[in-house]
């Protein structure tokens, strides 16, 4: 009997040694519990780095703007809500205003495009209105290219469905007479080749049409700053060019655009949308801290209320923090936080939540920085 | 191999199947053994069961010594006096080949020819042999090529092949029923299982309970297991006989070479997968075109019409024959590639037979137009032989139509169902679309998901194909409803519709044209029927 007992005290012995542990484990949790979500130094840095972001004013991502890169002039968020309303009267005014500022031209017609790609009886009113006016036209075209897009959806051509491939494909090859109507109507403005541009990337123009469609904008507008960033998409490996096509191309157009035009970007955007790295070797080679140098000059020499000059700032920001640069990074981001639809953040499923993390990073190590200078 | 050495081997495969059902059984016998000597009770009474169970089938394989009949396929037996030029041709090749000629020849609507042979005393003593020539073959061949495909079969009886392969179906058939036999026990348990618990489940809901999963893995997999033993070796067997079978190809191919020609043998080897495909076709797309209509093509013309789709489409083929189809052979395939058989064929030294009897095959038939007739009668179903025949090509393909478009129901008239709670029709659909209501019906059609998240012109752009294609179909049934459409018959291109010749004012406009730019209109972004209502039959215009 005894010994029988020593087995089962014997037993006894690790069960009562846990149920002593578990007792301990429960009451520690009791006076000191362990942060809740962040369990890793990793989210309780972040969560440190986003408050040390909201101090210095910057937004938290839920109130970033996800539409555009820069907040648009008063009177274009007016005319924009006027069309969504119907009155497309505003809109006419406005575009007639900017009248020969092909880069304003251009991007005011985009917007008015995105909003006739949801809904065009504004536009078909206007076109009633005024027959042959060259800025419905315009609007007409764009807004054709647009639609297409729409259509075909964001993803990559295999997960694209038949039904998206063909009804883009019907769209765009209808944009083309819309386009040629709108050349037509204002044969001096750009407008119309930059969406052409488009039409060109999803119907695969060969690369000797791209040339001819190029000569077109080239003779209108030499620095355009969206018929540049379109072109060079369509020189991109993804789309009907190749690695070495789309730096050469951005890479002469840099060279030959004036301080200013911002065509510093494109070098960048090259560099960009073929990194297929995970770390930042190829992005602190010392060509492109010369890249960055160029832009950053280039941005400071631009007229600041350039509507481009946000996205240079936005992919600035982008590549001044990956180079290290991150007081000087923080200063870009500062002037451009609020809006985030643009490059590089514009491909991720969650653009605002990337950028944020990226620029509280950004901040963390600008004041880590900071204090260690002092 | 020689024949003897073949037979061998083919009786010994044979009788590998009954050894291999002997040990099964006494396998199961061992069980049994095992069982009531150390086992207690319900086990035993259990197990006992079960191996009886499973015996039955390998028994039944056994004693089943009956191959089944020979029976013929369907098709017209011809005499020598219905057809003598065909049985001299039959003869005279039987005679170069060195071998006794049919008995009988069949002639049958598939693309196919083909001898066989029942012999007596398992393959000991020769029997009656048989002949089997698709029309298809005699309407879409040369003479010569004929010649070759007629003394390659031949080549088959001349090396005992027929004989032989008694034996050899004999084992395959046996194996083929023992296997059967046991899939067919273990889909009977599993139907019976699950009937078993739909019954319970039945019960467990309308007590008010979960119904449980009905789950009928497991069940039947003894069986299965028997069967899977018998496929092994039948897998086997079949490889066993194989080579033996490919050999035989080639060889039938070079005594068709020598009689008839190399060049034609190649070309009719050439010919045949061309003309098999060319004849599916046509059977697809010709000859049944009349089926949901209940019609028939003219007498004579249900086989009659692949001659003049042949004749139509003369440089189509061609295209086929040049390049050798690649097809992979299945590892249990007989025959061996076809392209292999061509490459052998041209490898042989030219005999300089290239420009022979160039002429249809058909014309050695006496009176081909009668032959074809009866065929018909011989080898189409009689209920399909009681539909009324169309005069001409055209009729039936006009009919046909018709009775297509007025059974249609595109996705539009379900949708228009769904929305009106009316029943679909065109002039209930234009009023709609002229109240502006469209793109609400719209809604209503099968959308993919994409476009149901579109909205807007994006949403409008995605269904507009649909719409359009489903209302031009709409509109069709309704100028067909009143006999105003006709079809263009043709032997090589699909049929194309033609409307009345609409006075349209311009003069150069077709009415095709017409209809499709007013088709668009009235699906456009914002409809206009106008046009459409102008073209229709007063009925709809009016409504």
């Amino acid at each position: 009997m005894t010994v029988l007992f020593w087995i089962l005290g014997i037993l006894a012995v690790p069960t009562a040694v846990f149920l002593l542990w578990l007792l301990w484990v429960f009451l520690k949790e009791l006076f000191s519990p362990s942060p809740d979500d962040g369990d890793t130094d990793a989210d309780a840095e972040a969560a440190r780095a986003a408050k040390a972001a909201a101090k210095l004013g910057l937004l938290p991502a839920e109130r970033q703007n996800t539409e555009l890169a820069a907040p648009l002039p008063e009177q274009w968020t007016a005319a924009l809500a006027a069309v969504r309303g119907g009155d497309w009267q505003p809109a006419a005014d406005l575009l007639a205003a900017v009248g020969r500022d092909w880069e304003r031209r251009s991007a005011l017609a985009y917007q008015l495009a995105d909003r006739a790609a949801e809904e065009d009886a504004w536009l078909l009113a206007w076109e009633a209105a005024r027959p042959d006016d060259p800025d419905a036209a315009v609007v007409r075209a764009r807004s054709t290219v647009i639609l297409a897009w729409k259509i075909r959806g964001a993803k990559a051509a295999k997960y694209t469905t038949r039904e998206q491939a063909e009804g883009f494909h019907r769209t765009l090859t209808a944009a083309r007479a819309d386009v040629a109507r709108a050349a037509a109507l204002n044969p001096d403005d750009p407008t119309p080749f930059v969406a052409e541009i488009w039409v060109a990337l999803g119907l695969g123009y060969p690369n000797a049409r791209m040339d001819e469609l190029w000569t077109e904008i080239t003779s209108r507008a030499p620095h355009h700053y969206e018929a540049h960033f379109s072109a060079l998409q369509y020189w991109c490996a993804k789309w009907r060019g190749s690695e070495r096509l789309a730096r050469e191309f951005a890479e002469r157009a840099a060279a030959g655009a004036p301080l200013g035009s911002l065509l510093t970007v494109l070098p960048l955007i090259a560099h960009f949308e073929h990194d297929e790295s995970d770390d930042t070797e190829a992005d602190n080679t010392p060509e492109m801290r010369a890249r960055v140098e160029a832009a950053l000059a280039d941005a400071a020499a631009a007229d600041p209320s350039h509507p481009r000059l946000p996205e240079l700032r936005h992919l600035l920001a982008y590549y001044l923090h990956l180079q290290g640069r991150n007081e000087a990074a923080l200063e870009q981001f500062r002037l451009v936080d609020g809006h985030v639809n643009a490059l590089p953040w514009r491909h991720d499923s969650d653009m605002a939540g990337y950028y944020c993390r990226v620029r509280n990073t950004t901040v963390a190590l600008a004041e880590e920085a900071a204090t260690a200078g002092v | 191999m020689g024949a003897t050495l073949r037979a061998l081997r083919a009786l010994v495969l044979l009788l590998g199947f009954y050894l291999l059902s002997l040990v099964l059984l006494a396998a199961l016998a061992g069980v049994d053994v095992l069982v009531f000597s150390w086992g207690h009770g319900p086990l035993t009474a259990k197990v006992g069961f079960v191996t009886v169970l499973l015996a039955i089938p390998v028994v039944r394989g056994m004693l089943m010594l009956r191959t089944p009949k020979g029976e013929d396929p369907p098709g017209l037996p011809v005499t020598d006096a219905d057809e003598p030029r065909l049985w001299a041709l039959v003869r005279e090749l039987a005679a170069a080949a060195g071998t006794r000629a049919p008995d009988r020849i069949l002639l049958t609507g598939e693309v196919n020819a083909s001898v066989s042979e029942d012999p007596r005393l398992l393959g000991l003593l020769p029997g009656p042999r048989r002949l089997t020539l698709g029309v298809p073959l005699l309407i879409g061949l040369t003479e010569a090529q004929l010649r070759s495909v007629l003394a390659h079969e031949f080549g088959h009886f001349t090396g005992g092949d027929t004989r032989l392969s008694a034996l050899v179906v004999r084992g395959r058939v046996q194996i083929g029923r023992v296997i059967g036999q046991f899939h067919a026990k273990a889909d009977g348990k599993v139907a019976a299982d699950r009937a078993r618990q739909e019954r319970a489940s039945a019960k467990r809901v309308a007590k008010g309970r979960k119904a449980k999963e009905i789950d009928t893995t497991g069940v039947g997999a003894t069986y299965r297991t028997m069967a899977r033993i018998y496929t092994a070796y039948g897998k086997l067997y079949l490889r066993a006989s194989l080579s033996t079978a490919r050999g035989q190809e080639y060889a039938a191919d070079l005594t068709a070479a020598r009689i008839a020609g190399r060049d034609a043998t190649a070309s009719a080897l050439r010919e045949i997968p061309a003309l098999s495909a060319s004849h599916d076709f046509y059977v697809d797309s010709y000859a049944t075109l009349g089926l949901h209509a209940r019609l028939l093509p003219p007498r004579g013309e249900f086989f009659g019409g692949f001659g003049r789709l042949l004749t139509a489409r003369e440089p189509e083929p061609a295209g086929l024959r040049a390049e050798l189809p690649e097809m992979p052979v299945g590892p249990y395939d007989s025959h061996p590639p076809i392209a292999d058989r061509v490459r052998r064929i041209e490898a042989l030294p030219a005999d300089g037979r290239t420009d022979e009897a160039r002429g249809s095959a058909l014309t050695l038939l006496t009176d081909p137009e009668r032959t074809l007739g009866a065929l018909e009668d011989a080898v189409l179903l009689d209920e399909l032989l009681a539909c009324p025949r169309a005069a001409g090509w055209e009729e039936l393909l006009n009919a046909s139509m018709a009775a297509g478009l007025s059974a249609t129901t595109t996705p539009l008239h379900r949708a228009l169902t769904a929305y009106t709670g009316q029943p679909a029709t065109l002039s209930a659909l234009l009023d709609l679309i002229d109240d502006g209501r469209l793109w609400r019906l719209a809604e209503r059609l099968p959308l993919s998901e994409q476009a149901a998240a579109a909205k807007g012109r994006a949403f409008r752009e995605f269904v507009r194909p649909a719409l359009l294609g489903s209302l031009r179909t709409m509109v069709l049934a309704e100028f067909s409803a009143c006999s105003l459409l006709t079809w263009e018959f043709s032997w090589t291109s699909p049929a194309t519709v033609r409307l009345p010749g609409w006075e349209t004012g311009a003069g150069d406009d077709s009415p095709e044209a017409e209809l499709d730019a007013a088709l668009e209109a009235a699906v456009a972004d914002h409809p206009d029927t106008t046009r459409l209502r102008a073209l229709l039959p007063p009925a709809v215009q009016n409504a």
